[in-house]
């Protein structure tokens, strides 16, 4: 009944690939260089930083690898604190399909460790710099949360330093835990607010043996079980499929258009302005129509990134997207440029006001950054 | 309070005869509360209304939905008016081209998969429960299932809960769109065990049925090559759609109860699912059966069509069921250890149990490295139950040395409270009281749960620096 090993892949679809395009590195921003900077070597080292911070009143911005910086109200600051030198990994236990990684360390180093023994973090296809703590910090997730789910779901454990200086730690090093609050999934999108993320286990999940992206000629209907995803452009849609070499070439087979192999994601869309806008996904299409043309829609999932300087024209699209029930977030903004980055704050914004407060009491780690002004 | 409670809903939804708040004092687990009175209420602005006038007369509200929880989440253990979420079961909306439903919190998870079915969805938690335990449940739980291993946890399937909160106000949180801005409210309302909230409705993703799927059954002569198996397929890069392990008194109870034809002779079987596009499914059943093979497995074999795999679950969800038959009384924990560790852990469990002289029988969410060990005994033998409770101290101790959590599915409830300083420093656990606290100042909601007295133990002084935007 049961059909003999196969051996390991060697034809057709082309190993899988996650690549960082030079336009996305284009993104990343520098830290302001007229105040103090800090590169704490230790868990210690930045809470003492913190703690002292919180006693003297002084705003700390946490910077991982600028990537993601563009997000939300400005902050001053009085003190960058950096996060690099946290960068490594503290343990991997490849057979239990988890990591423990320190915040700092790059997504594309983790990644690149991981790929050794066929792993992956399933993190954002990011520019080389970005961190793991910046990327779970802002709530990126990968254009692959198609197959894998958003970033959030994968998060098993998070080590945070808080505002005024405690080490606190919640969940644990296993796939399946309901041991208490989950602030490892809290601290996901709070960009910074309740501490700076100094560690965090994460699930992994395999490399698929082959992948490969198929530009789309027609319609694609039902034709795939779950791709990693599916990504429209002004001028052309593309699947993106993984898994054994026979599952990839019977969906490519069944599909209109040119496959190559490998993931050959997007450049992401690049400007001085740059947006962000989710959608409940199936509303999604009502709005691509809208929209300039350097843009990519993650189709399913119903975030489109794309780029416009019409700020104007931002005001009613907002008005569109928040009747939906969706944002329409600043991403990237030029310097001096100003517009509001988040729009109509979410609901229970009193209680998100509170939990900063009760672990930032002095509201020094990158105050004021969240919707609310929280 | 009772009369304004009377007064805001019809008097039969409020109860207080000595019967009914006998059997609202207890959950499926071994402790037992004492409430004041039971109110059964069925629209949102009910339950803002009990909310209220429990607030009032300074009572604690117990959510509660079918009270098949296991770690007396439900059980009133400070008094106080249970809240009994069964008649808000509405589904209100199924969207088969959105994927999602939006539920009330009393709907039963079976009842909302077999809704979805039409339309080729489900609701992917599947707890062994799931024909009596509700959405809202699951919710507050988190909980898990046979086929959590690749779909996740409940909070995976959450998209937006509309709650109460312990001063009565009502806030949809979350939201459709991906990635909602703010702190995420909702994945942290998720597993909170009725601490934080109370959802009165829910909007829950649908999962699409797979186009293929493959069930086999494997069996093996110890233990150890069963769990070797668990651990070997994950380190082989595959993550089935369920991974599950019976050892070898379970198969027999159940066996017995339903003739299924189970390898009775086996010291362990392994039920394994995997699902997906039909080529990745024959792949992926050969390497489970190659992994298998070489641990030495007795037997393998596929299920042969829908009415065989629907046989096999069958056996799987019913197995506590069945174990009534071994003794009066079970005491089923769930712990979890990384699966790297789980066959020294499964011989320590085993270990413990012949060292209590207690019996100890084991079925589990092997490919999450998340053990149910059940002990069996009775509870009128004198001295039983301290045997039991030692016994049960030892097994998390040992699952958390081993680098696990106290719980996987289950909750902390009032079960585990004790035993959060186990994984937790006083930072940590500080840490979780804040947060209770921002939500739930006063303690009104589901008091005495999660986290042991004392946890809030840093500057108490609540002063907030000028300029706090609160
Ligand atoms: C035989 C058996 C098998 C089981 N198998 C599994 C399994 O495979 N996986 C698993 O995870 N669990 C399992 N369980 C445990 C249990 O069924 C689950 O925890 C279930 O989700 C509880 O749902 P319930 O409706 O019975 O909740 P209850 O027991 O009534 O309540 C559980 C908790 O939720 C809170 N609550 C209930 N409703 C609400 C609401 N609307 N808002 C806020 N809080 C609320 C309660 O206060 C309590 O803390 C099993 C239990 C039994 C008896």
């Amino acid at each position: 009944m049961l059909r003999s090993e196969r051996g390991p892949s060697t034809r057709g679809v082309g190993v899988t690939s996650i690549r960082a395009a030079s336009a996305r590195i284009a993104r990343r921003l520098e830290a302001p260089t007229d105040v103090e900077h800090r590169h704490p070597a230790s868990v210690e080292e930045l809470a003492e930083t913190l703690s002292q911070a919180s006693s003297e009143g002084r705003t700390v911005l946490v910077w991982g690898g600028g990537t993601h910086q563009g997000y939300g109200y400005r902050v001053s600051p009085d003190l960058v604190v950096f996060t690099d030198g946290l960068a490594t990994i503290v343990e991997w236990e490849p057979d239990d399909l988890t990591v423990v990684v320190e915040g700092g360390m790059t997504v594309a180093g983790l990644e690149s460790r991981l790929a050794t023994r066929g792993q992956t973090a399933v993190l954002a296809e990011l520019p080389a710099t970005g961190t793991v703590g910046g990327a779970l910090a802002a709530g990126i997730s990968a254009y692959r949360r198609g197959r894998f789910g958003p970033t959030r779901d994968r998060i098993l454990e998070v080590t945070l330093v808080t505002g005024d200086g405690r080490v606190v730690r919640a969940g644990g090093r296993v796939v399946k835990n309901v041991t208490g609050y989950d602030l490892a999934r809290l601290a996901v999108g709070s960009f910074g607010r309740l501490g700076v993320i100094v560690s965090a286990c994460l699930k992994l999940w395999p490399l698929p043996q082959v992948s490969a992206t198929v530009t789309l000629d027609g319609d694609l209907g039902n034709q795939v079980y779950r791709p990693l995803a599916v990504l429209e452009e002004a001028r052309k849609s593309s699947v993106y499929l993984a898994g054994t070499e026979e599952e990839v070439a019977a969906q490519i087979a069944r599909l209109p258009g040119e496959s190559q192999p490998g993931l050959v994601w997007p450049e992401l869309p690049s400007g001085p302005w740059t947006w962000s806008l989710r959608v409940p996904p199936a509303t999604a299409v009502g709005f691509v129509s809208a929209l300039p043309d350097d843009f990519v829609h993650q189709v399913g999932v119903g975030e489109i990134s794309f780029t416009t300087e019409d700020t104007q024209g931002m005001e009613d699209l907002r008005t569109k997207v928040e009747a939906a029930g969706g944002s329409l977030v600043v991403t990237g903004r030029p310097p001096g440029g100003e517009f509001e980055p988040w729009g109509r704050p979410p609901a229970g914004i009193e209680i998100q006001s509170r939990l900063a407060a009760a672990f930032d009491p002095a509201r020094i780690l990158n105050p004021g950054r969240l919707p609310g002004r929280i | 309070m009772i009369d304004e409670l009377r007064a805001a809903l019809d008097s039969d939804r409020v109860m207080e005869s000595k019967l009914e708040l006998h059997l609202y004092g207890r959950d499926a687990g071994v402790y037992r509360g004492n409430p004041s009175v039971v109110a059964i209420p069925e629209t949102t602005e009910e339950v803002v209304e009990i909310v209220k006038i429990a607030g009032r007369h300074e009572a604690p509200v117990v959510a509660r939905g079918a009270g098949t929880g296991l770690a007396a989440g439900a059980v009133p253990t400070e008094g106080g008016v249970v809240l009994v979420t069964t008649r808000m079961n509405q589904i209100h909306e199924i969207d088969p081209v959105k994927r999602t439903a939006w539920v009330g919190p009393g709907v039963i998870n079976l009842d909302l998969s077999h809704a979805a079915a039409p339309y080729g969805l489900y609701f992917a938690p599947d707890p062994s429960s799931q024909a009596a335990c509700t959405v809202g449940g699951n919710i507050a739980n988190n909980s898990g299932g046979p086929h959590c291993l690749a779909e996740g946890s409940t909070v995976n399937h959450v998209l937006a809960l509309e709650v109460v909160l312990p001063d009565g106000t009502l806030e949809v949180i979350g939201s459709e769109a991906p990635d909602p801005i703010g702190l995420d409210l909702r994945g942290v309302m998720v597993g909170s065990e009725g601490t934080l909230g109370i959802v009165t409705r829910a909007l829950v993703k649908l999962t699409p049925i797979a186009p293929d799927i493959r069930t086999l059954l494997c069996s093996f002569s110890s233990i150890s090559d069963a769990a070797e198996t668990v651990s070997g397929v994950i380190a082989r890069g595959v993550v089935p759609a369920a991974l599950e392990m019976m050892d070898q008194r379970i198969v027999e109870a159940v066996e017995n109860w339903l003739h299924a034809g189970l390898p009775t002779h086996a010291a362990a079987i392994l039920l394994a699912e995997v699902v997906g596009e039909t080529a990745a499914v024959e792949a992926e059943a050969d390497l489970i059966a190659e992994v298998a093979r070489a641990n030495k497995a007795l037997e393998i074999s596929v299920a042969a069509g829908e009415d065989e795999r629907a046989l096999l679950w069958k056996c799987r969800k019913s197995a506590f069921g069945a174990v009534a038959q071994a003794a009066p009384n079970y005491y089923l924990h769930d712990t979890v250890v990384p699966r790297t560790r789980l066959v020294e852990t499964m011989n320590k469990v085993y270990e413990i149990g012949r060292r209590h002289d207690l019996l100890m029988m084991n079925v589990f969410h092997a490919g999450d490295g998340n053990l149910h060990p059940l002990m069996m005994f009775d509870a009128s033998e004198p001295g039983m139950i301290e045997k039991v409770q030692a016994a049960a101290d030892e097994l998390v101790e040992v699952c958390v040395k081993a680098g696990g959590a106290l719980s996987g599915e289950h909750g902390i409830g009032r079960e585990k409270r004790d035993l959060m300083p186990l994984m937790f420093n006083t930072a940590d656990l500080d840490a979780q009281a804040r947060i209770k606290e921002t939500f739930d100042p006063f303690g009104r909601f589901n008091p005495g749960k999660i986290l042991p007295a004392g946890s809030r133990c840093f500057d108490q002084s609540g002063a907030l620096p000028p300029g706090a935007w609160v």
